[in-house]
């Protein structure tokens, strides 16, 4: 596995244009909102938007990589991938693995630009936390994103993953917080990965614990979508 | 043929290097009335139509068939890739999936196309760490004639050597039985000579390969032994000499200059008749009786008598008339 790790992060890595439009963007999208809308100079606002984008970033990072996979399946590559002796849930182990270097690098540029940038000052333990949390909490959506990238065309998985973006980032609370939706749909609001995921964030900033579900909750959602991305990984293969 | 019991580890373990520790038993291959439909609701191909075919270990074996044959279909079954709807499938004892897994299967697949952003040696490397016992990963460059280009992106390379790049991915892992779907499709002559050069100095180590083509000579040239593939089925089994005779050895042709056609596949030695073009094409496997049966009738303008090649038979025992009304398609 650590091969096919090794073998998916080269070929990441040697794909500059998504390296630099995967990190840049969030990046922009940061010091754009929070010193144009005049929003407000409070500290506070500053550190949580980063949070909120970093979090946004490395979501839209870890599900753009089942567009690669998806291009990787119309190469035949997963055919091929599939009879080699790599057992299917090693292999999609493997690839989430590999597709988090993206994720790390749009973390990291929007932290230092809020750092470096909008001079927000936090703990060292802090910031250390923030990266690994974010990290590891975008998992389940890069699980996600593979698991259509095996299913769909590159057309239809860019589309369907901006789509299932959008809706899990609504719904958990990334864009409007979570406090002003009627009870029903906070309810289930709750229970979705992007605010178990976001929580993570805000929790660090907040210097307090996590609510106690929310690691709970995203874990549930890591195998619940790594169950599908298996899934849809044996069927790839199909030849009709 | 004891190929469906999976516990005769002890008769392996005698056989010596290959097989030490693998246990495997069984010959290379073995399908049983395998059948595969696509197609959903109403309108479905019955792409393998009951396969019954033995392979032996240390075996060339082509699979010789049309565009649309089943051979791909068929290879698709052998490695595990779709499942029978009913029938079995074994390789080497065990279920494809366990074959793949356990690293004794190395396969070129028809679709594969080169991944970009990865230099030739990268990938063989990777590819052979995944299995128990790979070839050094330098030796596989070499028996691929890949070792001038090990460092070059696969994503650059010409037609010729992206295909023996895939050979080389067949072959990193050292398996046992290596299947190749149209190894050569889009190859000019020459690259077609270096591959199946590579392919039989790989073969010549006890390997059991199988390949699919629908070329006629590379079948001939390269296997041990060619089974015919049409409409699912397995039509011929053999040499490429017991498939010319098993379709009708010789080609005897007459100008009918408005004579009926009928009877004459009574003749002797006739086996089937053709008319195209005011001519009669008259396959034989006694071509001396049916000449002499011709004259006798006064049948013998523009006569000519073709010797039975290999793809006259071909022909002969695919062309759609061979299967009758059978069109292997049904309309629910």
């Amino acid at each position: 596995m650590t091969a096919y790790i090794l073998l998916e992060i080269r070929r990441t890595l040697r794909d500059t244009t998504f390296l630099v439009f995967g990190t840049g963007m969030p990046v922009l999208m940061y010091l754009l909102f929070t010193n144009l809308g005049g929003g407000g100079d409070h500290d506070e606002w500053k550190a949580y938007s980063m949070v909120g984008m970093a979090a946004y970033g490395a979501l839209a990072s870890a599900m753009a990589i089942g567009t690669g996979i998806a291009s990787d399946k119309s190469l035949g590559w997963l055919q091929q991938l599939r009879i080699t002796p790599l057992a299917p849930g090693r292999a999609v182990t493997g690839r989430a693995i590999s597709g988090s270097v993206t994720v790390l690098p749009t973390i990291l540029a929007v932290l230092l630009a809020g750092a470096l940038g909008n001079g927000v000052r936090m703990a060292a333990w802090q910031w250390i936390a923030l990266v690994l949390l974010l990290w590891a909490g975008a998992l389940p959506f890069t699980l996600l994103g593979i698991g259509n990238g095996y299913r769909l065309t590159p057309q239809a998985t860019g589309v369907v993953n901006v789509a299932c973006l959008m809706g899990l980032a609504i719904v958990g609370g990334l864009w409007f917080p979570i406090t002003e939706f009627p009870q029903w749909l906070r309810s289930i609001g709750e229970f979705t990965p992007a605010y178990g995921f976001a929580e993570l964030g805000r929790s660090v900033v907040a210097e307090h614990a996590p609510a106690a579900g929310a690691p709970a909750v995203l874990a549930g959602w890591l195998l619940l979508f790594g169950g599908y991305a298996v899934f849809s990984y044996r069927r790839s293969a199909r030849t009709a | 043929m004891t190929q469906t019991t999976g516990n005769q580890r002890t008769g392996a373990r005698s056989t010596g290097v290959r097989t030490e520790g693998i246990g495997t038993t069984g010959p290379a291959v073995c399908f049983t009335a395998a059948v595969k439909t696509f197609g959903r609701a109403g309108r479905t191909v019955r792409a393998v139509d009951g396969i019954d075919l033995t392979i032996e270990r240390g075996e060339t074996v082509a699979l010789l068939g049309r565009n649309g044959a089943g051979k791909s279909t068929t290879i698709g079954l052998l490695l595990g890739l779709d499942t029978p709807d009913s029938g079995t499938v074994r390789l080497l004892g065990r279920t494809p999936d366990r074959a793949v897994r356990a690293g004794l299967v190395g396969a070129m697949l028809q679709e594969g196309r080169p991944i970009p952003r990865v230099t030739v040696r990268e990938l063989i490397t990777f590819v052979a760490s995944t299995y128990p016992r790979p070839l050094p990963v330098d030796e596989a460059l070499a028996l691929a004639g890949m070792t001038a280009f090990a460092d070059r992106r696969i994503d650059k390379l010409s037609g010729g050597q992206t295909q023996r790049v895939r050979f080389a991915v067949a072959l990193a892992g050292a398996p046992e039985l290596i299947v190749l779907d149209e190894p050569t499709a889009a190859l000019d002559v020459e690259a077609r000579r270096a591959f199946w050069d590579s392919m039989r100095s790989f073969a010549r180590r006890g390997n059991t390969v199988l390949f699919s083509t629908h070329h006629l000579e590379e079948a001939d040239e390269n296997a041990d032994r060619i089974v015919v593939v049409g409409r699912g089925r397995i039509l011929a089994d053999g040499t490429g000499d017991t498939i010319r005779r098993a379709a009708g050895g010789s080609l005897v042709s007459i100008d009918l200059a408005d004579r009926p056609a009928d009877g004459l596949e009574l003749l002797p030695g006739v086996v089937g008749v053709d008319v195209r073009g005011g001519r009669a094409l008259l396959r034989t496997d006694d071509p001396d009786a049916t000449v002499v049966e011709l004259a006798r009738i006064g049948a013998v303008r523009g006569i000519r008598v073709d010797g039975g090649t290999l793809e006259d038979a071909f022909l002969a025992l695919t062309s759609p008339e061979a299967a009758g009304t059978d069109t292997k398609e049904s309309v629910r």
